[in-house]
Formats: C-alpha cells, sequence, structure tokens
C-alpha cells in the first residue's frame, strides 16, 4: 500500500522476534499454534560480523535482541532505534545487589552491563549505528509508548527530508525477561514465560503491513510490557484485524489497515 | 606467576575462546594486542586486588605501564606483595 498516511498511521516494513530455541518466521508460527517452547533450547548464534570481544558481553537477552534486529536489518544498515523494555537487565543489578550484601567487590563490567540502555550501547557498536537511540522505560503503558516515539522520530525526520520517503525507517526492538522470583510481582501482570525479543522496522511510506494506532478508553487489564510484547507478536502471526492493549483505563489499539 | 596472571585474564574478561598458550607475556594487553578495552582494565584491576591483594591505585601510579602486558602486570605484583 502505497498511499499517503495519516497521524498515527505507519507501515511494518518487516519483523524479527527471538526467544531461545525460537528464531525463525516457521519457528514463531509452531509457536502460534501450539504456545509451545522447548526447556532446553539454546541461546541463538550471532553472525561473525559482530565481533567475539563484544559477544563476550552480551546477556542472552542481549543475545535474543540482536538476533531479532539482524533480521530486519541488511548488512550495513543503520537507522533510528527505539527500544522498549519493562525492566532491562534486572537480573544483573540483583546479581550486584547480592555482591554488595556478601561485601564483595563489585564488577564495573557488570555495572556498566545492568543499565536500561546497556545493549542499545553495545548494539551501536556492534552496528556501527550513530543514529538516534532512545531506551524506553514503559511502565503500564506497555508497548504503546515505543511507537510514539518512533513515530515521533519518523515525522521529524521526514520533516528534513521533505516529506515522507521510503528510506526514512525506524527500528523498534522490544525486550524482556521473567524476573527474578526473589521480586514479588503480584498482584501485577508484568512477566512473561520466557526471554523475547521482538524487532519491527517502521516507516511512513513502502510496502509492508498498514497498521493504525489509535487511542481506546476501553476498561482492560492486559498486563504490561513484557506480556503485551507476546500478544503483539501473536497479533503480527495472526488473522485478527486489531489489537487492543490497556490498562486502568488507559489503552492504545493497533488496526491493519 | 605469568600463566596464573594470564588464567586469571582469561577467567574475569570472559575470553572463552582464548588459551594460557595464546596470550604473549610481553605483547600488549589493550587495544592492538589481546584487544582489552576500559572497561576490561577497571575488572582487571578487581580481579587482581581479590586475588592478590595489591591495590592498583589510578592516581598514584603509571596505569598505563602496569597494564601494558603479561610481564609488567607480574613484576608490579611481586614488587608489592614483598
Amino acid at each position: 500500500m502505497q498511499s499517503m498516511i495519516k497521524g498515527s498511521d505507519f507501515i511494518v516494513r518487516n519483523w524479527g522476534a527471538s526467544a531461545p530455541g525460537l528464531s525463525s518466521v516457521d519457528d514463531w508460527k509452531n509457536w502460534y499454534a501450539t504456545q509451545r517452547i522447548s526447556p532446553d533450547s539454546k541461546p541463538p548464534l550471532l553472525p561473525n560480523s559482530i565481533s567475539k570481544m563484544l559477544q563476550r558481553r552480551l546477556s542472552l537477552l542481549a543475545r535474543l535482541v540482536f538476533h531479532a534486529a539482524g533480521q530486519c536489518l541488511d548488512d550495513g544498515e543503520i537507522m533510528p532505534v527505539v527500544f522498549s523494555s519493562a525492566h532491562g537487565e534486572i537480573c544483573k543489578s540483583l546479581e550486584m545487589l547480592k555482591a554488595i550484601q556478601a561485601g564483595e567487590g563489585l564488577s564495573p563490567t557488570a555495572f556498566s552491563l545492568s543499565v536500561h540502555n546497556a545493549i542499545a550501547g553495545l548494539f551501536s557498536i556492534a552496528y556501527s549505528n550513530s543514529r538516534e537511540m532512545t531506551v524506553i522505560a514503559p511502565g503500564l503503558e506497555g508497548i504503546a509508548p515505543a511507537f510514539i516515539e518512533a513515530l515521533g522520530l519518523l515525522y521529524e525526520n521526514g520533516l528534513h527530508e521533505k516529506g515522507l520517503r521510503e528510506n526514512n525507517e525506524v527500528l523498534l526492538v522490544f525486550y524482556d525477561e521473567p524476573i527474578a522470583d526473589f521480586y514479588p510481582v503480584a498482584p501485577f501482570n508484568l512477566n512473561a514465560p520466557f526471554p523475547c525479543a521482538l524487532a519491527l522496522k517502521v516507516s511512513l511510506a513502502g510496502d509492508g503491513l498498514p497498521v493504525r494506532l489509535s487511542r481506546s478508553s476501553e476498561s482492560r487489564d492486559d498486563g504490561e510490557h513484557p506480556v503485551q510484547l507476546l500478544a503483539f507478536l501473536r497479533f503480527l502471526l495472526g488473522d485478527e484485524q486489531s489489537l487492543t492493549l490497556g490498562n486502568q483505563g488507559r489503552g492504545w489499539r493497533w488496526g491493519k489497515i | 606467576m605469568e600463566n596464573e596472571l594470564k588464567q586469571l585474564i582469561i577467567d574475569a574478561l570472559d575470553l572463552e575462546d582464548i588459551g594460557i598458550d595464546d596470550i604473549d607475556s610481553d605483547a600488549a594487553l589493550f587495544n592492538d594486542g589481546l584487544g582489552l578495552d576500559s572497561i576490561d582494565a577497571l575488572e582487571l584491576g578487581l580481579a587482581i586486588r581479590k586475588k592478590y591483594n595489591v591495590k592498583i591505585d589510578a592516581e598514584k601510579e603509571d596505569v598505563v605501564k602496569i597494564f601494558s602486558s603479561v610481564s609488567t602486570l607480574a613484576n608490579y605484583i611481586r614488587a608489592q606483595s614483598i
């Protein structure tokens, strides 16, 4: 669909997702049908273009992010990226807190990789991507703020380029892992059953899946970011024409147009 | 001590694909040599403090010289441990 687009419409040019044992689109279709994931699966292998010296710093979650994002990008392709994660590398933070409690010295590497924009930093180095990067911790709003940020970037960059060009694209990357039992999550619905990353390349023009984002005032309780991420993945894989996600009277609707 | 230090470097810095025979005692540890970076320097400093109880103070010592190779690092630790 090549027609001009309005306010909160965008095009999903392509997407990729990664979880332990689930990497190809066929894997995800199988997951969609069975909702099953094999428990002993290994983290995905990354291309050799990402140096071993950098790969040693990647946690499982970071590997999933790289793997999902890599499926959306051509070799050497760079663009602005919006990362979105409820908890980031919270498991690393917990390990450090335990080290402090035990009176041990704190690992500088672990500290540098525990901050919310740690994976974004590694990503920018690995892909030599010096474009705008934002890392969102969205809370109750779930996955929607990242889409709004991406739309803002697309329109801002579109203005400079005087129009809606196909090469005006933003990569959206959602990721989360189950948080440690140490943290009490009840009564909040914010834990997914497995670590997962979902990447979408979005634009205002060009081929792909056109989607309209709008507000929804329905009273809903759809869970937070880690749960919404999987709901959006099912929306991409399935035939449903719309997806509404919200909490406490604030929600958003994505419609295939 | 050189081999012990090499193993410490491999373990502390997650250099999974490297063995102690791959590290030349006199080769540069950072940048062009083994390819370690500034975070590795901090991590290695912590590992040395834990294992040898030797603290390398960046404000008082010539850290570039001390960290230049496995040999220089071993010499420094030996001198401090006496």
